[in-house]
């Protein structure tokens, strides 16, 4: 599935990338390189949610990204 | 029977089926719906274990985790993936123990489970869920904090020496100084589900971090490596464990809660912090088997899995109690495992003892301890020793902030309680809850559980219940005289619901109609005698209601009699009445006390009655689509399995009375 949104660096835990996604959810990321970890940039990405997982995050589902670019 | 009596019975009985069968056509949302009302009134069971909807997502493809019956052999296994063209193999050494295998590569997965799920050798089947984790390496750390907030350090109790003690405000928030005079947790073990603990120097790659030398540690086990080595290469579960036994009085770092209580490393989540299902619920199970008192779970996030969810009973069923944390998207959904039946769900607080803006919170929330709100300063968050995560070798004092960080103080003051006598799990939870700071003098809310954690008062609850049960009858008082909807979830631990015997009562006059006309009154004089009105009772809703009968006077007998009848078997073997048993939620009581008291005037009313109460309960829990029936191998057969029974319930019942009104 393809999400938009802003990458956004939370200091939850020992600290967590998520994406607030503009469909208006907090995705946990996971996957893509280490270049996605931008705070505050925008992406459009392409992944899969892995809605079915477990974190130590716990702010929401995780997104594994297969491919993003900045835009 | 005539043939116009079937026909009328089999009308009452339609007017129930039908019934349970709108129920299940209704969709998905109002079935959550229906859910929640049950969480909120369902007598005795606190949580449903009913799936949330919605929350089942992608999994590992090809995937799939089996749990057999505990005791099923390598042999029996691999008879039986032969015909379902599958290849299982043990998840780790603790397969033959436990029964958890895994196959990969499986092409029709459906269509497999399916068959699977159908052996009665399988507890359950499910594909295998992956469980991500954040990365750890963008980590906010100093490794010389900030002076930390000077939380009020009343002079009173223990003062331990550890030089940075003073910037731990949440040690003193939650009265460790007084309840160290007390204990230390010697004796206690508690199990660390996380990523692991730098507790050891091995070789080039670990190295034990300094304010956990001298700890006490069991043998671990490291689920994600396979070998008994359980060291963190992440730096969560280091911390956590710091919370929990952090050397104290020692002249370095920092203090724990329960500083000589013992360790027991369980790496359950990879270098990236990434786990799977089969892991985690192996991991419930081996620490439970191997002398854990106490398991902490500092994760969470995970869709519902009957894998879990059966593990998380199995410990508590070994008398393990098992603390999780409430999760971090500040919404109003525990996330699992917290939510599961058994777990004891827990929030975080800052320094100011206000819900910090991340924590989860909601129904199955049990208590409020700090968990650190950094957003007012990092020394804010929960200073503990722990690695780098970007070289697991070096030491770091670190200022985190989560519900992972407030889970390890519950689990501390659980250690506290076990090491200073609490048996059971029940007795420490009742401890933990009833020396808990109540939010606004509510008994319960849905955002701080039943209250802030206080681990002097938690160990005063356990040497006084007295003095515990007057607290708790004045709770009771005031959240009735609210009438909020606290009220009516602190019902989970004293139920004030009366839905069961309406039902029965309803179910009675169904049976009613279905007789002659003629012979009604005779049926009515039989309903009104004592033995059926107190067996009707007894069967539908308890004793739960009379003053005397107090949750916390010690007496086992009372303890039980307060719940209704299908619930005491469940309450005798596992402590307390979450997790019903199809065995007992079924006609068989009856019908077994029917065939015996059929013959004896004076007990065909009270088995009469017991029969239509079973037939308000099993009817009511139908309808609340909550059942939470244990050791149902599938959760579908839940509600036939109800609604079955209770028209079976319903026939014995009116031959009973029939008999009776002769």
């Amino acid at each position: 599935m393809k999400l938009s949104g802003k990458v956004a660096f939370r200091d939850i835990e020992t600290g967590i990338w998520v994406l607030e996604g503009d469909d208006g959810k907090t995705y946990q990321l996971d996957g893509g390189d280490r270049n996605i970890k931008k705070d505050g940039g925008r992406i459009e990405a392409d992944g899969e949610v892995v809605r079915g997982a477990m974190t130590i995050g716990m702010v929401g589902p995780v997104f594994r990204v297969k491919s993003y670019r900045f835009v | 029977m005539t043939k116009s009596l079937s026909l009328r019975l089999l009308v009452g009985l339609g007017v129930v089926v039908f019934a349970a069968a709108c129920q299940e056509d209704r969709g998905a949302a109002e079935s959550e719906e229906l859910t929640q009302r049950a969480l909120e009134t369902t007598p005795g069971p606190v949580k449903a274990i009913a799936p949330r909807s919605g929350d089942l997502g992608n999994r590992v493809a090809g995937a799939i985790v089996v749990d057999f019956k505990d005791g099923t052999s390598i042999d029996e296994v691999n008879e039986l993936e032969e015909g379902w063209g599958v290849d299982l193999e043990w998840n780790s050494v603790e397969g033959e123990e436990d029964g958890i295998a895994l196959a990969v590569g499986v092409e029709d997965l459906e269509g497999a489970l399916a068959e699977i799920r159908g052996n009665p050798d399988v507890e359950s089947a499910e594909q295998l869920v992956e469980y991500g984790v954040p990365e750890g390496d963008e980590a906010r750390w100093e490794a010389t904090p900030a002076r930390g907030p000077a939380a009020e350090d009343s002079g009173e109790g223990f003062r331990p020496n550890d030089p940075d003690y003073d910037k731990q405000w949440n040690l003193r928030q939650i009265h460790m100084p007084q309840a160290w005079e007390k204990t230390h947790g010697k004796g206690a073990v508690v199990a660390v589900l996380d990523t692991g603990i730098a507790y050891e120097d091995s070789g080039d790659e670990f190295k034990q971090v300094p304010d956990l030398k001298g700890a006490r540690f069991a043998k671990g086990y490291d689920f994600v490596n396979d070998d008994d080595h359980a060291n963190d290469d992440h730096g969560h579960g280091t911390h956590v464990a710091g919370t929990i036994a952090q050397v104290t009085n020692n002249k370095e770092g920092v203090a724990g809660v329960a500083f000589e209580a013992t360790l027991m490393p369980v790496k359950v989540l990879n270098h990236f912090g990434s786990g799977t299902s089969a892991d985690i619920a192996d991991a419930i199970r081996w620490a439970a088997d191997n002398g854990a008192n106490v398991i902490n779970m500092s994760l969470g996030g995970g869709g519902y899995s009957q894998v879990m969810a059966n593990a998380v009973a199995y410990a508590r069923k070994k008398g393990v109690v098992v603390v999780c944390a409430a999760g971090n998207a500040g919404r109003g959904q525990v996330e699992y495992p917290a939510a599961y039946p058994g777990a004891v769900a827990v929030a975080a607080i800052g320094p100011d003892g206000i819900k910090a803006p991340y924590s989860s919170w909601g129904k199955e929330l049990d208590i409020a301890a700090p968990g650190g709100n950094k957003s007012q300063g990092e020394q804010n968050g929960i200073l503990q020793n722990t690695i780098d995560p970007r070289d697991p070798k070096r030491s770091i004092y670190a200022y985190y902030q989560g519900t992972s960080m407030a889970t390890p103080h519950v689990a501390g003051v659980a250690a506290l309680l076990i090491a200073s006598g609490g048996k059971t799990p029940d007795q420490v939870e009742k401890a933990l809850f009833q020396g808990a700071e109540q939010a606004g003098g509510s008994a319960w809310t849905d955002q701080y559980g039943h209250g802030r954690l206080n681990a002097e008062k938690a160990l005063a609850a356990l040497k006084n219940p007295k003095e515990v049960a007057v607290v708790e009858e004045r709770v009771t008082e005031v959240a009735v005289e609210e009438g909020t909807e606290a009220a009516d979830v602190a019902g989970a631990e004293a139920p004030t619901n009366w839905s069961p015997l309406l039902w029965a009562a309803g179910l009675l006059a169904v049976v009613l109609v279905t007789l002659r006309g003629r012979a009604r009154p005779g049926y009515l004089n039989v309903a009104l005698k004592p033995g059926f009105l107190i067996a009707v009772l007894l069967s539908t809703v308890g004793l739960f209601f009379l003053p005397w009968i107090g949750g916390s006077h010690g007496s086992e007998v009372l303890e039980t009699i307060r719940l209704p009848i299908p619930d005491w078997l469940e309450k005798i073997i596992f402590g307390r009445g979450k997790l019903a048993n199809p065995l007992v939620y079924s006609a068989l009581l009856p019908g077994l006390l029917g065939l015996f008291g059929i013959k004896g005037k004076a007990f065909r009313p009270i088995v009469g009655g017991m029969a239509i109460g079973f037939a308000g309960i099993l009817a009511y829990s139908a309808f609340a689509g909550a059942p939470a029936l244990s050791w149902l191998p599938f959760t579908f057969l839940a509600i036939p399995w109800l609604v079955i029974n209770a028209g079976i319930c319903l026939l014995i019942a009116r031959a009973m009375l029939k008999k009776e009104a002769a």
